[in-house]
């Protein structure tokens, strides 16, 4: 067939906004840390959270934890309640307890 | 020859046929044959709306992916729309996009919504929409290939596949598409998008995330009462304090409305005052209150307020069935938008 037949069609798909992040830094160890708790407001994300807490709790002499819940599972966090949990605590767990 | 600048690859087939089988291949489909997307055919989309390929239609603000023209033109050829329905698309895309109607969690949670598009105003005419008999479709060009190109724009441009991303249980027959026209010549009422504040005269997309539709007939008793009352069940199932819904009224049902003097906000509060019943009612039934569920005697509507309800006259003049959609988390994370149509 000659390329004169042939038809030229357009890729329907959109790309990814990517945007490249670091990783935070990562504590030696859990040992006098305050440890977040982000919950994502499905049913069982508190007590997923929670749960981890404890076994934490159970390997490290913990400086306390600090639970908030975003409130949406499907939008990010807003800036406020991040700078917040970031001020206040050394690490933080989120986790999806649907 | 093409001299519109396209950032898109191109892919050179041998023929239609083979255009559709990669794209379905590769996952660019919603399981139906597409219209091949010729570069001719796209730009004369783009043309449409009288912008550079390159503008953006639309950012969706939790993954931040960018719908320009030139992506919807894409895949407004592949779902068979004429080039002048790209206003309307453009305005759909607009009001999606838009944060609080959060496009992201209706398209890709286990609930499993729909984009369910309204369009009023003249461009509905211009367009020879489909507003009444069978105004869900079956057969109508416009309706039937906007609401499929909103459908493709999610799948290929948000990238937000039935199993990939979207993980709905059950899923929603509306997400191959699901767009209507009000009827407008029919109702004595304003029509939906001036309710939401676009000017009268200006044509305007609504777009509400829908869940199933429940269908409702009363056609034993023709007094507003008592055909709202048949509504009220199905409210009951949805739960309670719904912060929006939508309440789709056919031609018949409307008639009794109009002869009984009803103005349409008193819809909303006959059924926000009578879709009522106790904590306890709502625990037992399995829809408990929130902060009330252990029950209690306080009564509890069904709406959190009468202005829950947006209203929509739509349907064909035989029979008395009507219809409630009920919203993604009951309007709690998602809001029905309204914007208006740019030509």
């Amino acid at each position: 067939m000659s390329t004169e037949s042939k038809i030229r069609v357009l890729d329907p798909t959109g790309q990814p906004t990517i945007v490249q992040q670091g990783m935070a830094d990562r504590p030696d160890t859990l040992d006098g840390a305050v440890i977040g708790l982000m919950a994502n407001n499905k049913l069982n994300s508190e007590p997923l959270l929670e749960a981890i807490y404890d076994v934490l709790a159970e390997r490290f002499e913990l400086g306390g934890r600090v639970a908030v819940n975003k409130g949406d599972a499907s939008r990010p966090a807003d800036p406020g309640v991040l700078d917040g949990i970031a001020s206040d605590v050394d690490v933080v767990i989120t986790a999806n307890g649907d | 020859m093409i001299n519109m600048p396209f950032t898109s690859d191109a892919i050179e087939v041998d023929d239609a046929l083979q255009a559709i089988e990669l794209y379905a291949e590769r996952g660019w489909t919603d399981g139906l044959p597409i219209v091949p997307p010729t570069e001719g055919l796209v730009a004369r989309f783009v043309e449409a709306l009288d912008v550079a390929p390159d503008t953006v239609l639309g950012v969706e603000p939790t993954k931040g992916a960018v719908i320009t023209a030139e992506k919807a033109a894409i895949n407004a050829v592949m779902a068979g729309c004429r080039p002048e329905y790209m206003p309307v698309l453009a305005a759909a895309i607009d009001a999606m996009t838009a944060p609080e109607f959060g496009l992201h969690g209706i398209s890709v949670s286990t609930m499993g919504s729909a984009v369910l598009l309204i369009v009023n105003g003249p461009i509905a005419t211009e367009l020879e929409m489909n507003s009444g008999v069978s105004v869900f479709g079956p057969g109508n060009r416009a309706n039937a290939s906007i609401g499929r190109a909103i459908r493709l724009i999610i799948i290929n441009v948000l990238g937000t596949r039935a199993g990939d991303l979207d993980k709905a249980t059950v899923g929603h027959p509306g997400k191959y598409a699901w767009c209507i026209a009000e009827n407008e010549e029919l109702s004595p009422w304003v029509p939906v998008h001036e309710t939401r504040g676009i000017p009268a005269g200006t044509s305007a997309v609504t777009v509400a995330p829908g869940l199933g539709p429940f269908q409702i007939g009363q056609h034993h008793d023709d007094s507003p009462e008592r055909i709202l009352d048949a509504f009220i069940d199905p409210l009951f199932a949805m739960g309670p304090l719904m912060t929006e819904a939508l309440i789709l009224l056919c031609p018949e049902h409307l008639e009794h409305f109009r002869e009984a003097g009803w103005e349409k906000k008193q819809v909303g509060q006959y059924l926000h005052e009578n879709a009522r019943r106790s904590a306890t009612e709502w625990t037992t039934a399995g829809r408990p209150v929130p902060g009330s569920e252990d029950g209690g005697d306080e009564s509890v509507s069904a709406l959190i307020s009468p202005e829950s309800l947006v209203t929509v006259v739509a349907g064909g003049g035989g029979g008395a069935w009507s219809q409630i959609i009920p919203t993604w988390t009951h309007g709690a994370r998602a809001k029905i938008v309204t914007k208006p149509v740019s030509v």
